[in-house]
């Protein structure tokens, strides 16, 4: 598999994402700065999980919806969008490829807090499953917010009026035991069971079973990339 | 790069290419095309065109006349408000991807991943457009040293300069082989060498059978190059036909091109009798003439009342320019 000459949308963003070295080692080294402190830290398990959760969730809304605006303003996604590439196809592979390189960034410091807190291999998997659909729902909304402006500064604000109330929902600081009508939207949102399986990999027990974070927001994020996806034809348009 | 055939002062030997576009039927067709912008009102209206196998077929018009709305509208990057085109067969509006497969396309003003190398940027492309590995490879390494790049492909775009990004847009346009080609201002940015191997490799790819479909104001270009050329003012197609039978519509007009040392307030030229228009161009000044005896001496005396010293003077048959003038009362340039 050549990435010097990428035959796929998704292997220009990694020969991309490899091709500005000093953003990479910043991007390797940033979550590493926050969460290993954290993890060494002996803070509160709800605090520790929600950092790590935050630092997932800001990564993917940012990263994919600033890098999308930029290439429409710059024209480059528009020229991309007139070959014959299906543009759901591109979409799909801008959500996908985001959240694994995002991931990429993630896995030193996820690794090494599984070192400092050990846990049940299955607990791990689980947690870094549900990291990965917090990404990956996160481009989404970043893709999602990129329809609707091609100002990167926008898509800081927009992300801002999307995210707080996901947040809130999640039970990352607030709404830890959500009742009724909360706790039922609780369960749609991915980035609570990122909360639930970092408690739990802290120490905090949760009434998430490993498979309900392994299934569930799979099947969300899913349903959600899917979603996102239709917007293709609209995202790639020419802005006029 | 490689020799070119210009003929100098003309147009290149059609005769000499292999494939012949009378009568044949059109691979691109537009019909009625429409296309108003709701913030400012511009646009095209009811723009109809078609481009046969092998010709090459120029749109002009001033700044803001309708040319890169109608590539915009053929390379299905915008919808029509309405009208209907089809390439190769195949519906604009409908089958787009069978379309988009079948083109070419340079934009207006072509952009790259900079932080790839050209090499990279064109492989993603030509595969984009179905290219498999070998086919892509070979075409991008004749391109590329075809267009005098082969060094610089495996250096990062954001090193080009612009007229190497052109370059490298021409040969993301060409490489898949498409039946049409639409470039928009193709030739903008290019140095002299890089023109006429353009120029070459266009009526190259039109003498294999590729419709080409440019935007261009540069006026020799569109006069050596193209088949047929059409005149686009305020959004409508308002003159059609090869350029010789454009140009034979003026009679009566000369065009005077002045070099000059220094540069003069030329608005006073203009009132010259027998002076229709004066365009600067560089160190240029054009005036748009009635064809009448003394108009020559009476132009010189202009520019020397105005302080002008004429480093080179020329009397030359009207061009394509003076039949946009004739036509729309306005100049494809800025003018006075």
């Amino acid at each position: 598999m050549r990435f010097d000459l990428p035959d796929a949308y998704w292997k220009k963003d990694v020969a991309l994402f490899f091709s500005r070295r000093f953003a990479l080692i910043l991007k390797m080294l940033y979550p590493m700065a926050i969460i290993v402190p954290v993890a060494v830290s002996g803070m509160p398990a709800k605090y520790a999980a929600a950092v790590i959760g935050i630092v997932a969730v800001m990564a993917g809304t940012f990263g994919a919806g600033e890098s999308l605006t930029i290439d429409l303003n710059d024209g480059i996604l528009v020229r991309v969008a007139l070959t014959p590439l299906s543009p759901y196809r591109i979409v799909f592979e801008v959500i996908a490829v985001n959240a694994i390189l995002d991931l990429v960034q993630l896995l030193p410091a996820l690794l090494i807090v599984y070192l400092l807190h050990p846990v049940s291999f299955l607990w791990m998997l689980a947690a870094t499953l549900a990291v990965f659909a917090t990404l990956v729902t996160a481009n989404c909304i970043g893709v999602f917010i990129a329809n609707f402006t091609s100002s990167p500064a926008d898509v800081l604000l927009y992300a801002t009026a999307i995210l707080f109330p996901l947040i809130y929902l999640s039970g990352f600081f607030r709404n830890q035991h959500p009742t009724g009508i909360l706790q039922t939207l609780r369960g749609f949102v991915p980035f609570a069971y990122t909360d639930d399986a970092l408690k739990t990999v802290f120490g905090l027990s949760t009434a998430r079973t490993p498979l309900e974070i392994l299934l569930y927001p799979t099947i969300i994020c899913a349903v959600l990339a899917f979603a996102v996806c239709l917007t293709a034809p609209r995202l790639l348009s020419q802005r006029l | 790069m490689r020799p070119t055939t210009v003929l100098r002062g003309g147009r290149y030997n059609s005769r000499a290419m292999s494939f012949s576009p009378e009568n044949t039927p059109p691979v691109l067709e537009a019909k009625q095309i429409s296309r108003l912008y709701k913030s400012s009102g511009r646009g095209i209206s009811d723009v109809s065109l078609s481009v046969a196998p092998g010709e090459v077929f120029g749109l002009m018009g001033p700044n803001g006349s309708g040319k890169s709305t109608l590539l915009r509208v053929l390379s299905t990057a915008i919808a029509p408000d309405s009208g209907n085109f089809r390439v190769g067969g195949m519906d604009g509006l409908k089958d787009k991807q069978e379309v988009r497969a079948r083109m070419g396309l340079m934009v207006d003003r072509p952009t790259h991943y900079d932080d790839l190398t050209g090499r990279a940027n064109a492989y993603f492309f030509a595969r984009a457009y179905g290219m498999d590995e070998a086919k892509a490879e070979g075409a991008l390494a004749e391109l590329f040293d075809y267009f005098d790049l082969a060094e610089y492909a495996d250096d990062r775009v954001k090193t080009y300069s612009y007229g190497m990004g052109k370059k490298l847009a021409l040969i993301e346009a060409m490489a898949h082989g498409p039946e049409v080609l639409l470039l928009d201002e193709p030739s903008l940015g290019l140095d002299y060498t890089s023109q006429l191997a353009y120029q070459h490799r266009i009526r190259d790819l039109a003498g294999s059978g590729v419709a080409v479909l440019l935007a261009s104001n540069q006026v020799d270009e569109v006069e050596s190059l193209c088949d047929k050329a059409a005149f686009l003012h305020r959004g409508k197609v308002v003159a059609e036909g090869t350029p010789e039978d454009l140009i034979s519509r003026v009679e009566g007009v000369r065009r005077i091109v002045a070099t000059l040392r220094n540069p003069v307030e030329y608005g006073p030229l203009a009132e010259v009798g027998g002076v229709q228009r004066v365009v600067p161009e560089g160190r240029d000044l054009i005036f748009h003439c009635e064809e009448r005896a003394g108009i020559v001496a009476d132009v010189v005396a202009g520019i020397v009342r105005s302080g002008g010293d004429i480093v080179n003077l020329s009397v030359e048959r009207p061009n394509l320019e003076d039949v946009f003038v004739k036509l729309t009362g306005e100049a494809l340039r800025d003018e006075v």
